[in-house]
């Protein structure tokens, strides 16, 4: 018999409560990563019915590497969304900038001889290196122009996201008329081995570059908001902007020095993943959505979530393939972000309440 | 005046006698009949005074910018009304038209049937169509809404862009659904027949002579009609919807959630249903654009055609404002039809810089729309046409008490 | 030389005048409440010094130095720091970085030192210097703000209803705290709900009504004035 009094007295506000219990329940993060475990292992299962079992291993690398892609232009994403609290729509745009920037100053540099196991020498790094301050430079001045005009006048978030969308249209149309629709390549025609590891996993050098950068990127930015007094001003603007500005900060300084590495951060993205593709004008809005899917179910402003959830999200699409079109692959990362929401809208690795 | 000049200026005129009401100053009492006025007169001397191909350009121009001009007005019952930030109009607008389009056309059979691949052909007729689209429409929006629209309002645009593209993808690649990625073809127009040499079976006997000489391709002014018929009375339906309790308490509800709530007003039921009612119109908008060319496919879904210009639009316009939605499409739809002409003049300029760059003029045309919306947020972000304030009928204008 | 000089201030939010002539002073190592109704405008006087509002005429000096018209982060460096009343800690950051991020324009090399300066004041805070701010309770996120506007070793602290949804114990620890501050030669300008504690604890008091000037005087003259007790200390 169940606890006298409890049973008969109120059944409907007993109910009520049990509602209210199995809500609370549902918006932990271990029921977000049980069902984020859930979800991969149903989809390793359709892949094994659908006759991909051999290859899932190899999907599974890969989705690795393509975490590491989405990671690269997340970290960013994630950083200037903590900051400046608007979900920039152009950050695509900056990515794919990055990308072609980088393909313009590569043939300015004298050929290295190719860093083996990796499919480039020493210059294409030195090209990523010149894009990244240029691409940051685009964002700051995007800044001045537009979104700083928005701060001063107190317009609302929403003014913001509309801007950056016409912003994210404004780089977009200009990067087709600078380089036009067609695709290109960094090194076309070059080999690109992949060398094999136990298991039958089949993975190239390049592959292994960008997660290993990934996770370079990630911990040095997390270093810099953890360590640095820039660092630490990024986080105290994030958190209460009036605050920041009482205490000394000049937020317009802290702000500019954001965009600045994002858009860097959104440019090394770029790169990584037309080395890893092609480069085409509509790859950055292609990863857009998994990108805010990243950077939404790591938490907003937490570089760190933003890489595991990008290792989720790439291995989801790269496993989805064996039953999946591959062109679905935003929607895999879509429908992972809409569950998040639904969860745990502050994400993985987000605080509470926040 | 030659007969066919008179009817086609006739059809011209009425289309116009349904948009020019729409357009002109509210609250005046001429407002109606001076509009179907205005417009039978100005069709008529439209037809009388410039050549047939700048007419059927113009008509083309009218369809196009009355179907965004429907897109604008379901955008505004969700962002206008409500405070929804939808940057997925596409989608709905992709669902409408492809619903339509499968609701209506005939299944390939037989060799055909090798080449394009659907899902089901009814042969339905065109109002059933459109209907149907409507329908599905708004199931998806509702499908959608449930679990985003308790979200924040950034997390809503975010999810709406997903929504669009994930819509987009399955056109694209869902060749058993509706031939993607071919285009699907033969989408039947209404009453085509009318201006096709062996007539329509159900037309009386006695009337066939009136519209004898015209061709086919005289078909779109009878088309424009169709269009502007169902804007004019979209926007009546919505118009009243907005001025009654409901629009007050959407207006309510986007101004001041908590208080919103606080009066006991069903928040986020209000919220589904302003966000579907905005997807109902977009689907219908896309029902008579399918109709329209006959032949679709996912690209015309793209975000830049059919999210980001609308957006334009309304913000023009002036969020909350109907009649500034509408006049918003006219106007960016016109601004859009004229940037083509300034790309195709830029093209010796061009040219003179890099030989590859006047094949790309087209994208100049997109970089001076973006700086325009770039422009209205950043100088004018109330639009042109400010909001309304009388938004009951039981207030007079000046703002006063009830009187009732 | 009063170290602050607030002359003839007219300020507001749009076209609604919050504030209209106001005259103030703070002399060094002076305590001043500023005390008065719900919507007299105290709040908005201590925003307008600070920078967060800008007057529409009227001049704020600050030693001499006209400071109207400024931003914060200009304003801060001068050597007045400001505690607002409401979100006055960086939640999501610890003790020990609030305390940094208020000594953001010092070298980082003299940031230990400030930090060690200021838990004499608070020793509660070098206990939890590495909890996040938000974490913690009411009366120790009031300490941490206080803390973190000391950072600068400012000549004048301004304090927005320093004790607002305190218990009494911990106003009675705040107010002492106050005190200490203020004996390490700190002047204090505070805005105050609680007329009759911080009048009794200030050199001299403002009353505010309608966003002008209605008294001053020193603390213990307007304790005594009649009408002040009746219309503001709710005696």
């Amino acid at each position: 018999m169940a606890v006298p009094g409890t049973d008969h007295e109120q059944p409907a506000a007993e109910a009520q409560r049990l509602g209210e219990r199995l809500r609370e329940m549902t918006r932990t993060r271990t029921f977000l990563i049980a069902t984020l475990i859930v979800i991969l292992a149903l989809m390793y299962l359709f892949g094994a019915l659908s006759g991909a079992g051999s290859r899932l291993m190899s999907l599974t690398a890969w989705g690795l590497m393509l975490g590491g892609v989405i990671a690269l232009g997340s970290i960013g994403l994630t950083l200037v969304y903590g900051v400046m609290k608007f979900p920039n729509f152009s950050h695509g745009a900056l990515v794919t900038l990055g990308a072609y920037v980088t393909y313009t100053v590569l043939p300015l540099l004298p050929d290295g001889p190719t860093l083996s196991p990796l499919s480039f020498g020493y210059e294409f790094l030195v090209a990523m290196v010149v894009a990244m301050p240029v691409v940051g430079a685009v964002a700051i001045a995007l800044d001045r122009a537009v979104y700083r005009r928005l701060r001063r006048t107190g317009s609302h978030l929403v003014l913001f996201a509309m801007a950056s969308l016409a912003m994210a249209f404004f780089l977009r149309s200009l990067i087709y008329l600078i380089w036009g629709p067609d695709f290109h390549f960094y090194y076309p025609g070059q080999p690109n081995p992949a060398f094999r590891l136990p298991l039958n996993i089949r993975v190239q050098g390049d592959q292994v570059f960008i997660l290993v950068m990934a996770f370079v990127f990630v911990a040095g930015v997390s270093a810099l908001l953890e360590w640095t007094k820039m660092g630490k001003a990024m986080r105290a603007t994030a958190d209460n902007p009036d605050l920041a500005g009482v205490r000394g900060i000049n937020t317009e300084r802290v702000i500019a020095w954001t965009w600045g590495l994002g858009g860097a951060l959104a440019a090394c993205g770029g790169v990584m993943y037309g080395l890893s593709s092609q480069l085409r004008p509509e790859m950055g809005f292609w990863l857009l959505l998994p990108m805010f899917a990243a950077t939404i179910m790591g938490g907003i402003g937490n570089p760190y979530g933003a890489l595991i959830a990008a290792l989720i999200i790439g291995i989801s699409h790269q496993v989805s393939t064996s039953f999946l079109d591959p062109t679905y692959g935003p929607a895999v990362a879509f429908v992972l972000m809409v569950i998040t929401l639904l969860i745990r809208p502050q994400g993985l690795l987000g605080r509470d309440g926040g | 005046m030659s007969q066919v000049i008179f009817i086609k200026g006739l059809m011209l005129g009425i289309a116009l006698a349904f948009i020019l009401p729409i357009l002109l100053p509210p609250g005046r009492p001429w407002r109606v009949p001076g509009g179907i006025v205005l417009g039978l007169a100005t069709g008529l001397i439209l037809a009388a005074l410039i050549p047939g191909g700048y007419l059927s350009y113009v008509i083309s121009f009218l369809i196009m910018a009355s179907i965004y001009g429907l897109l604008s007005l379901g955008l505004n019952t969700q962002w206008g009304y409500t405070g929804h930030l939808n940057f997925g109009v596409a989608g709905f607008f992709a669902v409408g038209a492809f619903t339509s389009a499968l609701m209506t056309i005939e299944a390939p059979t037989g060799v055909a049937a090798q080449y394009t691949q659907v899902l089901f052909g009814l042969e339905m007729p065109f109002l059933v169509g459109v209907a149907t689209a409507a329908v599905v429409s708004g199931v998806v929006a509702l499908i959608v809404a449930v679990p985003v629209l308790r979200l924040r309002m950034d997390f809503l645009a975010i999810a709406t862009i997903g929504v669009a593209e994930i819509i987009r993808l399955i056109f694209q690649n869902e060749r058993w659904l509706a031939n993607g990625p071919q285009p699907l073809r033969g989408i039947p127009q209404p009453a085509r027949c009318l201006f096709e040499s062996e007539g329509c079976a159900w037309l009386p006997e006695g009337m066939a002579w009136i519209i004898e000489p015209l061709t086919t391709r005289d078909y779109s002014a009878f088309y424009l009609i169709v269009v502007a018929a169902f804007l004019a009375l979209l926007y009546l339906i919505i118009e009243r919807a907005c001025r009654s309790p409901w629009g007050r308490m959407l207006r309510a509800v986007r101004d001041d959630e908590a208080s919103a709530a606080m009066n006991g007003k069903h928040v986020t039921y209000a919220r589904v249903q302003s966000f579907v009612v905005g997807a109902v119109v977009m689907g219908i908008a896309g029902a008579l654009y399918a109709h329209y060319t006959v032949a679709i496919d996912y690209s015309h879904f793209h975000a830049l055609f059919a999210t980001f210009i609308v957006w334009i639009m309304l913000m023009l316009g002036g969020s909350g404002n109907h009649r500034g939605a509408i006049l918003g499409a006219i106007i960016i739809w016109a601004v859009w039809s004229g940037t083509s002409f300034i790309a195709s003049g830029l093209e010796p300029v061009l040219a003179a810089i890099h030989e590859e760059l006047p094949g790309r003029a087209q994208y100049i045309r997109w970089l001076l729309v973006s700086l325009l919306l770039a422009g209205i947020v950043l100088f004018r972000p109330q639009g042109v046409l400010r909001e309304e304030m009388r938004v009951s009928n039981y207030l007079r204008k000046d703002g006063g008490s009830r009187d009732g | 030389m009063p170290l602050l000089k607030v002359d003839d201030v007219t300020a507001g939010y749009g076209d609604m005048e919050i504030l209209r002539n106001v005259r103030m002073e703070v002399a060094e190592a002076e305590v001043v409440a500023l005390i008065g109704p719900n919507g007299a405008g105290k709040s908005t006087l201590m925003k307008t010094v600070f920078g967060l509002l800008h007057p529409k005429s009227g001049t704020i000096t600050y030693k001499d130095r006209p400071i109207h018209g400024h931003e914060p982060h200009d304003i801060v460096g001068l050597g007045l720091c400001y505690v607002p009343q409401v979100d006055n800690v960086f939640t999501t950051l610890t003790v020990e970085e609030n305390l940094d991020m208020g000594g953001y324009l010092l070298p980082d090399s003299q940031l230990p030192e400030r930090r060690e300066w200021v838990y004499e004041f608070f020793p509660r805070l070098r206990e939890r210097r590495r909890q996040r701010a938000g974490k913690m309770s009411g009366g120790e996120r009031q300490m941490v703000a206080m803390g973190s506007a000391l950072m600068l070793e400012p000549q004048l602290l301004l304090l927005d209803e320093p004790s607002a949804g305190l218990s009494p114990k911990l106003v009675d620890e705040i107010f002492d705290n106050i005190q200490n501050i203020n004996r390490a030669g700190v002047a204090v300008l505070m805005v105050e709900q609680n007329a009759q504690k911080s009048l009794e604890m200030a050199h001299r008091g403002y009353v505010l009504a309608n966003g002008e000037n209605r008294f001053d005087g020193t603390g213990r003259e307007l304790l005594a004035d009649p009408d002040v007790a009746r219309l503001y200390l709710g005696g």
